[in-house]
């Protein structure tokens, strides 16, 4: 260790030859900015402008889509009607199981008021609740493959408890196909039908690709128990619309599925009447099954939600950015006020 | 085994303690094989059938085969990868609602990145061992001299080292090319001594020098198997039907260098992994860090959080699932839906699997990694950190303590070579009553900048010499000018004192400009440089005689060659503080010269010089608040008779058998009275660069600063006051071994009684201490504390019983100092702050004696770039120069916690967050544990979809800028205080 006057830790005199070569010896670590730490950054100082400005302009930009939002959503129309109590005989109401499996006559008649001018398309959905199409065990119980191609109708190991039938594949397996909603609704106005379009509710790329064309429903509902809806086996998978609304299983126990298109428009004032066929057993776990016809906007179907969320957000922000302000205006801070540091807080630091 | 330079001035006398380096034990003596081994010397066909262990080493883990059992073993160690692999097993069976690979993915993928970085590291050492083993050596082959690979080297091979080499092996010395058979040997790397050390070869095998001679030579060794013990060696060389016995003293050790000897020859004995370097070879105790200790903790809460919510999913699946829920097809008999309890059981375990992705795996991983390229990338290559004077960067040898630094509370430091440079300069003096020397101290320079005082650079006289050991300035006493001095008889008799009473030997060419003088310690050799500047050239020393080549003193530009006749040397040692010579000049005067420390030279003189007594006290007190270490000078003419009449008693007590040393000091009292005043000499004991800034930026921080050193109460607490540590408005506490009482038990010699006065001793002081501590802390403005300890009081205060005490009392104190203290006390001072009061505890040291306190300490640095390898080895980081430690805790400690606490947060908010979600849509699929989420998505969710930004947080995080941050280093004490983890 050299005695000499201690000289800075800068390099040794950058430029002669000499140091040229030390260089290639040296270990002084390559300058960047990354290994420096000088890279830049910033961290925005939350000055009672910025935060009250902020907050202000949420509250002016959320009010007015929330509003929007809201108004969009009333303008749907939408009729609702639970049928699933109504349409059992009062005598049998006592034992709705009983009824539903039993061999009487299923049809019941509903009738339903227009409240206000519906546009065309009118979309027609059955809307069940308390029915876990998430649950995880029905969920599983399917086989894509088998439903995408002929060659794969083998394939039923997922498909448990309906996978077979007498040593034959079931065509379409599992829990999801065997369960098939089939209530049936018959509309009509003024004594003359309404029609419903059943083509073209479900989803084009199901259609196309996860149900084949030449995939025939086979062994379909053949065991004891009957879960839902039969298929006509002539007619191939891809063409079974019903089926494949259905086997796009729901994310939450109440859930709607389309049943068919209206497309005509209603008129405030008109009775409808329903002539459907209550078939389908919910009442083994007391669930519920409504029928909806709804138009559309913009937006979708009829939901405050995001028009509420959007007002509670913008308003709670404007209520900050009014409390900030009166804040500053009342109690007002120095920004950079080196008594609010801690140690000069707390004397001694000790 | 002959140590030599153990004995310093300023540490005591082996008799007060024993000397740190011999209680360094480094592993432990492992049992010695019974056999012997016999190495032929020069005959590698004769060895042959022994099969010695080749001269290769390899500290790599792993090896080609064993990098995937092992590499994935160490893995499996950790808890969280246990869990992990558990959840994948779960999740094979039918239970599981995930498939596989949504577990499996990112298992495998953290034990790739582990297992690549493990391969990395092993690689990297790989390489490091090629480059040993592959650096040359040269050989005898065939009567000439041969290069050859160190790791071809065999047992019994015939080798030449040159000068600055290292030894490649375990080598028996045989011949050198200085007189007397001997070479001086560097052991920095093996003890951080730097002095050198004497090795010896056997007479009879001095001539085997030249390849011709060697060539002939053939001799059988034997001596013990290979062992660790550093210190010890045994056996016999056969060598023409001779058997010469071996000591430690002819074995060359691998590690060690070769300095001031141009060649060596020897003979290989020990090998590769078999030499006694590599065989106490041991890994530094691997250190987890306290956030890391804490994140366990976490990661057990979160753990219990997991198995709550299986729990409530589990118990409302058995209530909710009814068999009769006909679409689930559940008529089927199916056993795991027998009943209730039933369910809830693999509903548990299918929840378990579903929501184990609230543990964070990756967590460990990239906290791993940010922690990596932190310390590779920004600790490593910090400019800041750099050297350039020594060309040392700042390396970070382990990455798992950088958010420690950010945490430090207590730092305990060595003195010598980390606070100081051990580098003594000869600073100023002060004769008969006059002060010379103009410079002005790091320490004066200090205390200026503190008040505000302009300090203007160092201007030197035209023609000021300034070499190691000399920083003096004054153109009154250069070049023969003091012959213009008030005193220059004073003058002459202070260099003369400097130049013959000493013990220097002079080293190399007899110039002024190339000898080197070896001294026990630096200021020794500081007083015979600064002689030599003076004019007072000493340059040869034999049994009897000093030969000086003295300058101006009959008349200006006059030199002559003087021979003193040293008749007597009456030695230093730490009760006597002095160290006398008694010479004859060539002219028959006789004189004694003395030096020592102040009040034990003022008690000796005789009447008559009153004036300049006051004057040198004066001085001596500047000297001293200056910083700087001071010695009185004092001489005595003496008449023959009572000089003969007085060696007389000398000779009689220097061949006494009992209490030699008692009835030395005594004789000597006798003729060391009526001593003539010549005056002071200040040595400067330099600091570091940038210490008294570092250590005030440090405690600004709230960090307390505790010296622990070896050396010796007055200059412990001189260097204190150097480094800012203690000033003067502190009220000290200074709990010494030296008072009355413990002197007078120590005199009466009983070992039980000495121990119980002392530990009654201090356990008084400690008391008194406390309370008063305790009293000025709750008056308002209470001046802070400081506590001085020296080693033998630390010994007794160390004991359980007062152990409370001390530490309390310590901990309410801004800085403690404790001298004398062994290396062992280093770590038993350590661990008590570190165990007693939970606080996180920095060590910092360069030498051997501090490795164990570097161990000790939740952080240990080690001072690099200079000799010494063992505290560095020892270290978790290793930084050049104390004052890094500013940048290393402010910037990089303070930036690595703030940000592996952000990023720790980070990974739990966006694991609950992504679990919870899961965990409230069971409630809606009747608790059956569908998954919300996409396979691939929940098992990449963790390892790649989010890792990046965590990462990123982890490596940029900045609150404030590296300059704001060592401005203000309260932010640092702020940060601890509020708990950046959360306490679930």
């Amino acid at each position: 260790m050299s005695s000499n006057t201690p000289s800075s830790s800068a390099a040794a005199a950058a430029g002669s030859a000499e140091s040229s070569a030390a260089r290639r010896n040296s270990k002084r670590p390559k300058y960047s900015k990354f290994t420096q730490q000088e890279l830049p950054a910033c961290k925005p100082i939350l000055t009672p402008g910025w935060v009250i400005s902020t907050f202000l302009i949420i509250s002016v930009i959320f009010i007015p889509l929330g509003v929007i939002y809201l108004f969009a959503s009333q303008d749907v129309v939408e009729i609702v009607d639970r049928y699933d109590t109504e349409c059992i005989p009062p005598s049998d109401r006592a034992n709705k199981v009983a009824y539903i499996q039993g061999a009487a006559n299923k049809s019941c008649t509903r009738t339903l008021t227009v409240p206000k001018e519906m546009k065309q398309p009118i979309y027609v959905y059955y809307q069940l609740e308390n029915f876990y199409q998430n649950h995880r065990r029905y969920v599983k119980s399917r086989s894509d493959s088998q439903l995408r191609s002929v060659k794969d109708e083998n394939q039923i190991d997922a498909c448990k408890p309906e996978d077979d039938f007498g040593g034959q594949p079931i065509v379409p397996c599992g829990l999801i196909a065997w369960s098939l909603f089939n209530d049936t609704y018959t509309l009509s106005r003024k004594n003359q039908p309404l029609a419903v379009n059943k083509k073209g509710i479900a989803w084009k790329s199901d259609k196309e690709h996860k149900f084949g064309k030449n995939v025939f429903p086979k062994n379909f509902q053949k065991g004891n128990i009957t879960g839902g809806a039969k298929l006509n086996p002539n007619i191939p998978l891809s063409e079974q619309e019903d089926l494949i609304v259905w086997m796009r299983t729901a994310a939450l126990p109440t859930f709607r599925k389309l049943y068919g298109k209206i497309e005509s428009d209603l008129h405030k004032g008109d009775t409808i009447e329903v002539n459907l066929q209550n078939n389908y057993n919910t009442y083994s776990f007391s669930g519920k099954k409504k029928l909806v016809l709804s138009t559309t906007s913009w937006l979708g179907g009829k939901n405050d939600f995001l028009g509420i969320a959007y007002l509670t957000v913008g308003g709670i922000c404007f209520v900050l950015a009014l409390a900030f302000t009166v804040m500053y205006l009342v109690k007002p801070r120095r920004l950079g006020d080196p008594t609010y540091l801690s140690w000069n807080r707390i004397p001694g630091g000790r | 085994m002959v140590r030599s330079g153990s004995f310093h001035v300023d540490s005591s006398s082996a008799s007060h303690r024993r000397t740190p380096s011999r209680t360094v034990t480094l592993g432990h003596i492992q049992p010695q094989a019974p056999s012997y081994r016999t190495v032929y010397c020069n005959d590698r066909e004769s060895n042959q059938p022994v099969r010695f262990k080749g001269n290769s080493i390899s500290t790599t883990k792993y090896n080609v085969f064993t990098f995937l059992p092992k590499g994935l073993f160490e893995q499996f160690r950790r808890i969280a990868n246990i869990y992990f692999l558990g959840i994948s097993c779960l999740s094979m069976t039918p239970i599981s609602p995930v498939s596989p690979i949504t577990n499996v993915a990112p298992l495998s993928m953290v034990l790739l990145v582990s297992l690549i970085k493990e391969a990395f590291e092993d690689w990297k050492r790989f390489q490091n061992d090629m480059s040993i083993n592959n650096s040359t050596v040269e050989i005898l082959q065939d009567q000439q001299w041969i290069s050859i690979p160190w790791r071809k080297l065999q047992v019994g091979d015939i080798v030449k080292i040159k000068k600055d080499g290292f030894f490649p092996a375990d080598i028996l010395f045989l011949s050198s090319t200085n007189a007397d058979g001997i070479c001086y040997v560097e052991t920095a790397n093996l003890d951080g001594e730097t002095n050198l050390k004497i090795r010896k070869a056997l007479e009879r095998t001095w001539d085997y020098l030249v390849p011709e001679k060697a060539y002939e030579f053939k001799g059988e060794i034997q001596c013990e198997q290979p062992n660790n013990s550093l210190y010890t060696f045994t056996g016999n060389l056969v060598a023409q039907k001779q058997t010469l016995p071996l000591s430690p003293d002819q074995l060359l050790l691998r590690g060690c260098s070769l300095r001031n000897t141009e060649y060596i020859v020897g003979a290989v004995v020990f090998t590769g992994h078999e030499t006694k370097v590599m065989m106490n070879a041991m890994n530094a105790p691997s250190k987890r860090s306290t956030l890391e200790k804490k994140l366990d903790k976490l990661i057990i809460t979160i753990f219990c959080v997991l198995v709550t919510m299986c729990l409530i999913g589990a118990i409302g699946c058995s209530i909710v699932t009814d068999r009769e829920d006909k679409y689930l097809g559940l008529h089927k008999s199916d056993w795991e839906y027998r009943n209730g309890l039933m369910i809830g059981f693999f509903t548990f375990f299918t929840l378990v699997t579903l929501f184990s992705s609230i543990i964070p795996i990756s967590l460990y991983v990239s906290i791993e990694m940010i922690k990596f390229i932190q310390s590779t990338q920004f600790i490593n290559r910090d400019l800041n950190m750099y050297h350039a004077e020594t060309n040392t960067p700042a390396s970070a040898r382990t990455s798992n303590l950088n958010e420690e630094l950010g945490q430090v509370e207590y730092i305990f430091s060595d003195k010598t070579g980390t606070l100081t440079r051990n580098l003594m300069e000869f600073f100023k003096c002060s004769i008969g009553g006059i002060s010379y020397g103009c410079g002005v101290t790091e320490i004066e320079r200090g205390i200026a900048q503190r008040h505000g005082l302009k300090v203007q650079e160092e201007q030197r006289s035209t023609g000021a010499i300034r070499e190691k050991g000399f920083n003096f300035d004054d153109p009154r006493l250069m070049r023969g000018a003091w012959r213009n001095e008030p005193n220059p008889d004073l003058c002459k008799e202070l260099f003369r004192c400097l130049a013959i009473c000493h013990t220097v030997l002079p080293e190399g060419d007899e110039s002024p400009e190339k000898i080197v003088y070896q001294a026990a310690s630096p200021d020794e050799a500081a007083l015979v440089t600064a002689a030599k500047n003076f004019g007072f050239f000493f340059y040869r020393r034999t049994p009897t005689m000093v030969h000086v080549r003295e300058s101006h003193v009959e008349k200006m530009g006059k030199i002559q060659d003087v021979a003193y006749e040293i008749l007597n040397v009456l030695e230093f040692n730490s009760t006597r503080k002095r160290q006398s010579v008694v010479c004859r000049f060539p002219d028959g005067r006789l004189v004694l010269y003395c030096k020592g420390a102040d009040n034990v030279i003022f008690e000796r003189l005789g009447n008559g010089t009153d004036d300049i007594r006051k004057v040198t006290r004066e001085h001596l007190e500047q000297f001293g608040s200056s910083g700087l270490r001071t010695l009185c000078l004092a001489y005595k003419d003496l008449n023959p008779e009572t000089y003969d009449s007085w060696n007389e008693k000398f000779i009689q007590a220097k061949s006494a058998l009992r209490d030699r040393e008692k009835k030395l000091d005594e004789v000597a009292e006798l003729i060391e009275k009526d001593l003539t005043l010549i005056g002071s000499t200040a040595i400067e004991d330099k600091l570091q660069e940038g210490v008294p800034t570092c250590i005030e930026t440090l405690s600004r921080a709230g960090i307390k600063i505790w010296v622990l050193t070896g050396d010796k109460m007055e200059t412990a607490i001189n260097i204190a006051y150097a480094c800012n540590l203690i000033n003067n408005e502190m009220k000290q506490f200074v709990i010494s071994s030296e008072t009355d009482a413990i002197r007078e038990a120590e005199e009466r010699g009983d070992q039980v009684e000495i121990a119980r006065v002392i530990k009654e001793e201090v356990k008084k002081e400690l008391k008194k201490s406390l309370e008063e501590a305790q009293h000025s802390l709750n008056t308002v403005a209470g001046p802070k504390l400081s506590l001085v300890i020296d080693g033998k009081c630390l010994m007794y205060a160390l004991d359980p019983s007062l152990r409370v005490m001390l530490l309390s009392l310590s901990l309410n104190c801004t800085s403690v100092v404790c001298c004398r203290v062994s290396p062992l006390q280093k770590a038993q001072v350590t661990s008590l702050v570190r165990k007693g009061a939970q606080k996180i505890t920095l060590s910092i040291g360069d030498g051997a004696n501090d490795v164990s306190m570097i161990q000790a300490a939740h952080v240990g640095i080690g001072i690099s770039g200079m000799e010494g390898m063992q505290a560095v080895m020892a270290s978790d980081f290793a930084i050049a120069q104390f004052r890094f430690l500013t940048d290393l805790l402010l910037v990089h400690g303070r930036w690595s916690y703030l940000r592996i606490c952000k990023v720790v947060m980070y990974f739990f908010y966006k694991n609950l967050t992504f679990t919870l979600t899961q965990f409230w849509f069971t409630f809606r699929t009747g608790f059956s544990g569908q998954r919300f989420y996409d396979d691939w998505f929940q098992s990449l969710f963790n390892v790649v979809f989010t890792a990046l930004p965590v990462i990123v947080l982890g490596l940029f995080e900045k609150d404030v800028s590296a300059s704001l941050s060592k401005r203000y280093p309260e932010l640092r004490a702020s940060m601890r205080s509020r708990p950046k983890v959360p306490k679930k």
